[in-house]
């Protein structure tokens, strides 16, 4: 299992997943805090039989809520908007999800965890429900992760 | 006592990915083309006034994500000329090898997810990959090459921490570079296929009367030095680019043209370097970009993706024998101490000439910094293809006209997410 937190260290909320994945790594499991444009993402995740992507996304939903994506959700919704891209290429996750569904190299069990921002200006900090989603988000998986490595686990 | 500042930029929505294109028409007759960047090198500029001259390498990465490389090779060099202080000779071939997996990256990127799908017919990569998705896979494969060189001599994937006034922090040993040459050895038979399958698309006829600029070397491909040269003549050292080059405030971008005194637009680049320093390539490789249709003279921008296929089959093969010869300098660094004075330099980005010109206080700190990057210098020259080329096209319905733009605009690569298809495409016809 690859447990990746994505974001942009600089933008208030857009930091999200960057600080889902700090809590897991001081929780002892290995989350990547990944800032990569989308071939680093194919790069990161290639191999892994199942993975968990963490993002701030904007949907239009209270700020603090925890959305759960299947990776045809996030690559086709038009409302759902992901954290921008962080290369000034512009291919971040969305486009890594899409690149990797596209070539056959997206983990078979995929999903992605959006938590609503509120506020993403530059060197904002992040808002107060969004730090009580990540705190919250980062317990449940790391939950998750402990239950995947038990022998004979069944998926939460 | 404290004071409130407050400091609005709108340039930081960049960071959304806004490049915007606006083309007029007067029924058949094209009034107005407007192409508008927005460039952060402006606010870099302003704010290194002040700061020391080490922190300069590591702040000017941050000016760009795909070229952090480019930028610290451009500022390190011009502050060691600042500061005279030269390293060994081993720093300047480990600085080359640097760079040559930035190219590999870069150009592997923009190939394949960016530029390729034009010519295929797919509005962007995705669509590309579902149809394509081996090609793809090999592009992949060959960007990831170069950023594991880049790592390893860079210390870090997407900003660089090894590069110092003086040289490295930490160099690479023997062992560690040579754990990458089965993987370049790859990347060069990937590169070589990729410039095979790129020579096959189809090119829209257009050769303007461009002048290439691009450095010039007395025995290497450019990368880090060499005279400013342009295929109008032009043959100057690098400490003469502020008499030749200007920047002018253009008021509908909000960014600053640069043109030459002499005359007007310039075009910097892979096709600017290989039409400058043909003779400088392998014979493999001039032989490679003879049958793949871009020997020297290549006027076609849109043939500027076989030429970065062709710098990529290069930037591999310099990576492989700069290795093969590598030896240890006797340190990672000499010394650099602060001393009042002033340097500049230009190196080969991926995308062009970069150059950089500091002013440093006796303490060693910044009293004015000059960053031009290549994207800035090509887009006066952006702009005069793209009213040839909307014109070639205005028959054409909207949606495809705007497909043409956009491929033109991707012959230069721009540090900008106009390189995908986010760039806001807006036509009026009256």
């Amino acid at each position: 299992m690859i447990l990746i937190g994505y974001g942009n260290p600089l933008r208030g909320d857009d930091a999200a997943g960057l600080e889902v994945a700090r809590y897991l790594q001081t929780y002892g499991v290995p989350a990547v805090a990944s800032e990569h444009d989308a071939a680093g993402l194919l790069e990161l995740w290639r191999g892994a039989d199942r993975l968990i992507v963490v993002d701030a996304v904007i949907t239009g939903t209270e700020p603090g809520t925890i959305h759960r994506f299947a990776p045809e959700q996030v690559e086709l919704s038009a409302d759902l908007t992901l954290a921008a891209p962080v290369s000034s290429h512009g291919l971040g996750l969305r486009e890594a999800i899409g690149l990797a569904r596209a070539l056959g190299v997206l983990p078979a069990d995929t999903v992605i965890y959006g938590i609503e921002g509120a506020r993403f200006e530059p060197n904002a900090e992040i808002s107060p429900p969004v730090e009580r989603a990540v705190r919250g988000l980062a317990i449940r998986l790391r939950f998750a992760y402990l239950t995947s490595m038990q022998p004979a686990a069944s998926a939460p | 006592m404290s004071r409130t500042r407050t400091i609005r930029v709108d340039y930081m929505t960049r960071v959304e990915g806004e490049g915007a294109l606006f083309l007029k028409f007067a029924g058949d007759h094209l009034s107005e083309v407007q192409l508008r960047i927005f460039e952060p090198p402006r606010l870099f500029e302003s704010f290194l006034r002040g700061r020391s001259f080490r922190e300069v390498p590591d702040i000017t990465a941050r000016i760009c994500g795909i070229c952090p490389v480019a930028y610290q090779m451009s500022s390190v060099q011009a502050i060691e000329k600042a500061l005279q202080v030269e390293p060994h000779p081993q720093v300047r071939e480990l600085r080359r090898l640097l760079y040559c997996g930035e190219w590999i990256e870069s150009h592997a990127l923009h190939i394949y997810l960016l530029h390729a799908p034009d010519f295929l017919g797919y509005p962007d990569a995705l669509s590309a990959a579902h149809d394509h998705p081996e090609r793809v896979k090999l592009g992949l494969e060959l960007k990831q090459t170069g950023n594991a060189l880049v790592t390893l001599v860079g210390g870090r994937e997407i900003h660089p921490i090894s590069v110092c006034p003086g040289g490295f922090f930490r160099v690479p040993s023997r062992t560690e570079l040579d754990a990458l040459v089965p993987r370049l050895r790859r990347a060069l038979d990937l590169a070589i296929d990729t410039t095979e399958w790129v020579a096959g698309f189809d090119f829209p006829d257009y050769e303007p009367a461009y002048d290439y600029v691009a450095l010039r070397h007395p025995t290497e491909y450019p990368l880090l030095d060499g005279h400013l040269a342009s295929t109008r003549g032009l043959d100057i050292p690098v400490e003469q680019y502020e008499d030749h080059f200007v920047e002018e405030h253009a008021p509908h971008s909000h960014a600053l043209h640069s043109r030459q005194r002499q005359g007007g637009s310039y075009h910097v680049g892979p096709l600017a370097r290989l039409n400058l320093n043909f003779d400088r390539l392998p014979p493999d490789l001039q032989a490679l970009a003879a049958r793949s249709g871009v020997a020297a003279p290549c006027t076609n921008p849109f043939r500027s993706i076989v030429a970065r296929a062709v710098e990529t089959a290069w930037a591999c093969q310099e990576a492989l024998r700069i290795i093969d010869h590598y030896q240890e300098p006797p340190e990672a660094a000499v010394a650099a101490e602060p001393r009042a004075g002033k340097g500049c330099a230009v190196t080969e980005a991926p995308r062009g000439i970069l150059y950089h010109a500091y002013e440093l206080d006796s303490q060693g700190l910044v009293r004015r910094a000059k960053i031009t990057p290549p994207t800035a210098q090509n887009q006066r020259r952006m702009e005069d293809d793209l009213r040839e080329v909307a014109r070639m096209f205005q028959a054409l319905p909207d949606p495809e006209l705007a497909a043409r733009c956009e491929q033109l605009v991707r012959n230069y690569d721009p540090c900008i997410s106009c390189a995908t298809h986010a760039l806001k495409v807006r036509i009026e016809r009256t």
